[in-house]
């Protein structure tokens, strides 16, 4: 699957969010998008995910637009965290998770093994199958972020969103939903897109990054095509080294001292 | 009760639901025996038993019942309507109030009783179009590229004062004539037939059965707006079919009986208490619960003072309120949070 977003506008009000942007996303890799605040990042992920109305320009999803997907069609296609999402604190795991079904699910239609079959594999792939019986609120937040990707993840979507999967969390919660996320990105092939603040786990564990400024693109490519010192200074006005170091092999991003 | 709960402090469904329908039941009884004639039901069976019409049997028959099933259907009515908006607003505070059903109907049967009485015998009418106009009103004036429910709230709380200072202007300029506009605004069963109870129970019954058709999208709606869209749930229209299902409810019962508070705002608090947030569980215990508690009211409003009435509405509210604040204080701990 391909998602190809041709010279997309938004705005907010008068306020130009996202210029003219092209965007191209494929399944199969991880694809993170940075820049500082206000830069646009989620707001084009909003756009290609039709959370948020474009002014300008199309998005299409395997040459079809997807103006012209029926709502639940797409939430087959398309999987979307976002940054803002709540749930009453009793919510059970499992029946959050179960949410992930929607869209194959109409009045009178229900598949229930199925359903129960796709949303166990959803809980187990993300770790959180021995927690199906809690209450969201009992999980800690690294957990709960789990169960909201494993409701995405029930969607059974070709490629995932996730808008800022990170914050909030503590580092090692942190380096978990990033090792879960490559985890699902190897084992079942899906695509990724992921809004993200923290470089350094961008360049570790992206395919591709988009580097976003003032709602236009600034860079796309290899992490270590794009993050340099020179974009480092441009975009974010930070001074910086990028750093080698021997066994590993992505590089690290080494601010200048305060 | 410890087994019968999980790990949130939330009751099992099943026993909830069959405590519910016992009390329902005592209630029932409760509510036929009791009164400025008091029977007890040994004495009920055998005289309604009886050929022909007895004293018994006509004020059991053809007052208490009609107003115990009344009170049944308007109870599950309202807490219905409530439960629904307060997924449709993200807000514990919305009822059927917030949509401006109250004020229509009242601003409706105002204008019918003091300034054309010779209409009144179509009040019900009257109110239901007044409630629904009021509710439309509101969302016309909230609509931007979509219903936002900060947007419904507000522009409620706007044509609520506007409606509410019509209606106080209309009550002083009459006020030789309130006393019919004050039964409608304190919501009373006093004096309701068979003929209530008939067209109550097609509008009640359509509307609880649409109810469960809603559960889905109320479900989805509490998990945040890009959430649901992204599972493929249509966040305006679901708004748009939540709130017309919820007026709906609201206003069949407002028409007939006049304005009951509270119930719709303080059910689906205590339904949620009991057993969470899912309106899979949620509604019907709703229902269930707001039939209990309306019945419940309404039996003591008639008989606590004897040869007076006391309307539904005001023991609803000055039993409801000290009841629900102790719920929540002892079982809803995390509630709220």
């Amino acid at each position: 699957m391909e998602i190809n977003g041709k010279n997309v506008q938004v705005l907010y009000g008068d306020y130009i969010a996202v210029k003219d942007m092209s965007i191209h996303l494929k399944k199969g890799e991880i694809t993170t998008i940075i820049g500082p605040n206000g830069s646009g990042k989620s707001t084009i992920l909003k756009a290609i995910t039709r959370l948020l109305k474009y002014r300008k320009g199309t998005v299409l999803i395997d040459q079809k637009d997807i103006l012209s997907f029926g709502s639940k069609e797409l939430a087959k296609q398309i999987g979307v965290l976002p940054q803002s999402h709540t749930a009453p604190p009793d919510f059970k795991v499992k029946d959050l998770v179960g949410y992930g079904r929607i869209p194959y699910q109409s009045f009178g239609k229900k598949n229930k093994e199925e359903d129960e079959r796709i949303i166990n594999w959803a809980m187990k792939t993300t770790g959180v199958y021995d927690l199906r019986e809690k209450s969201i609120t009992q999980c800690s937040g690294g957990e709960a972020q789990r169960v909201w990707i494993a409701t995405v993840l029930a969607q059974q979507p070709e490629m995932m969103f996730l808008d800022e999967p990170t914050t909030y969390l503590d580092i090692s919660h942190q380096l978990d939903t990033m090792k879960l996320v490559k985890k699902l990105n190897k084992e079942s092939g899906i695509g990724v897109v992921m809004v993200l603040h923290d470089l350094g786990q961008a360049l570790e564990v992206s395919d591709r990054i988009i580097v976003m400024k003032h709602g236009e693109k600034y860079a796309e490519g290899t992490p270590e095509e794009v993050v340099t010192r020179k974009m480092m200074k441009d975009v974010y006005n930070v001074d910086c080294d990028i750093v080698w170091i021997e066994g590993r092999k992505k590089p690290l991003i080494v601010y200048r001292e305060i | 009760m410890k087994s019968a709960k999980n790990v949130y402090g939330v009751l099992k469904v099943g026993t909830v639901a069959i405590a519910l329908l016992i009390i329902l039941v005592i209630l029932c009884l409760v509510s036929i025996s009791v009164g400025s004639a008091g029977y007890s039901i040994p004495e009920i069976l055998q005289q309604i038993t009886k050929e022909g019409n007895n004293p018994v049997k006509v004020i059991v028959l053809n007052l208490r019942l009609p107003r115990i099933l009344l009170a049944i259907m308007i109870g599950a009515c309202l807490s219905t309507s409530g439960a629904l908006l307060q997924s449709v607003m993200k807000n514990p505070l919305a009822d059927p109030g917030t949509i401006g059903v109250s004020a229509g109907a009242a601003t409706a049967a105002s204008t019918i009783i003091l300034l054309f009485p010779t209409m009144t015998g179509s009040l019900p009418l009257f109110a239901f179009g007044g409630a629904a106009l009021a509710c439309f009103l509101i969302y016309s004036m909230a609509w931007k590229q979509g219903v936002d429910p900060t947007r419904i709230i507000l522009s409620g709380v706007a044509i609520n004062s506007v409606l509410g200072a019509y209606t106080s202007l209309l009550q002083m300029l009459n006020s030789d004539s309130l006393q019919g506009v004050l039964a409608f605004m304190n919501g009373s069963l006093s004096g309701k037939s068979w003929y209530e109870v008939r067209i109550l129970a097609v509008y009640s019954i359509i509307g609880l059965v649409l109810s469960f058709g809603c559960i889905k999208s109320a479900n989805a709606l509490q998990l945040g707006d890009e959430m649901a869209k992204s599972l493929g749930i249509k966040v305006n229209l679901s708004r748009i079919i939540l709130s017309a299902e919820a007026a709906y409810l609201a206003a069949s019962t407002v028409a007939m009986v006049g304005m009951i508070g509270f119930v719709g705002l303080v059910v689906p608090h205590i339904a949620r208490i009991l057993v969470g947030s899912n309106y899979k569980v949620m509604i019907p215990v709703s229902i269930l619960l707001g039939a209990d508690i309306l019945l419940f009211a309404d039996t003591i409003g008639r008989s606590i003072v004897p040869g007076m009435e006391i309307p539904v509405g005001i023991v609803m509210a000055v039993c409801g309120g000290p009841f629900f604040l102790y719920m929540l204080r002892k079982k809803g701990a995390h509630y709220g949070n």
